[in-house]
């Protein structure tokens, strides 16, 4: 199984620090190394927030989520974050088992990512 | 079924396709077949990365099947010995480089009843076995050694 990996800034209302990273497939050993490059560019940019939509990934191993893990320490290190959103419950159970992203925000519908978001917006500006 | 695999990721991915195919026809509970899977890739990515280096011109093994009540996999390879059984490193779920090092077994661990190691000539096997059982429900993990 592959992994389609598609990228997109967030234009608008909600964040416009923020990107969706959009994946459909098999997060394993032979896919990571691929978002990990594709990752890498918008990284060194101005990017705050990344959101993980993970409504299509069917498949996800220990290396897809060190991938997780190192994008969450460089958002950290510009005061950004990584959230997921529509997980499948055992992508979720994956993360529960190895408790991997402590603090990370991981949402179950794009209204609550929104209603976080919005608050979060809020606190900076003030 | 057993594979004969050269030591790349593509070669891993191809035996966790095959075997995502084998728990499909055998109809393993969809929960139960990805956790199987799961450790395949882990168990399978390891003995690339470090039994083998990476070397592609290296082979190894995976064989799996049903027996029983039961569900196994088996994967042999001729790298330095290493029994990932052993490994006991934290399981905090901090991202310490040697916290995340040990993803991939605490995984493993997880999903699987059991895991034995065995170091016979010179080669490593590791095999893994999940029960199955009609109410699908959580197990006792028995992880025992061999030597």
């Amino acid at each position: 199984m592959s992994l389609e990996i598609q990228i997109r800034k967030n234009i608008g209302a909600r964040d416009d620090g923020a990107v969706t990273v959009n994946l459909a497939g098999s997060l394993d050993t032979l896919t990571a190394p691929d978002l990990e490059r594709q990752l890498a560019p918008v990284l060194s940019g101005p990017v705050k927030d990344m959101i993980f939509d993970l409504a299509d990934l069917k498949f996800i191993s220990s290396a897809g989520l060190r991938v997780f893990a190192s994008t969450r320490k460089t958002l950290r290190e510009h005061h950004g974050q990584a959230s997921f959103v529509h997980m499948q419950p055992q992508i979720q159970e994956v993360f529960e088992i190895i408790r991997s992203l402590p603090g990370v925000a991981i949402f179950k519908d794009e209204a609550e990512m929104d209603r976080y978001l919005a608050a979060r917006q809020q606190s900076h500006a003030e | 079924m057993t594979l004969e695999l050269h030591a790349t990721p593509e070669e891993v991915m191809r035996a966790v396709e095959a075997f995502q195919e084998f728990v499909r026809v055998q109809q393993i509970p969809e929960r139960t077949a990805f956790g199987l899977a799961l450790a395949l890739e882990e168990c399978g990515s390891n003995v690339v990365k470090y039994a083998l280096g990476g070397i592609a011109q290296q082979k190894f093994k995976v064989s799996f099947g049903c027996r029983h009540d039961e569900i196994f996999i088996e994967l042999r390879d001729p790298g330095p010995e290493f029994d990932p059984t052993a490994w006991n490193g934290s399981s905090s779920g901090a991202e310490s480089e040697e916290a995340i090092g040990g993803w991939g077994i605490q995984l493993v661990r997880r999903y699987m009843d059991e895991i034995r190691y065995e170091r016979r000539g010179k080669e490593n096997i590791l095999r893994l076995s999940k029960q199955l059982k009609p109410e699908g429900g959580e197990f006792q993990k028995a992880q025992s050694k061999q030597s």
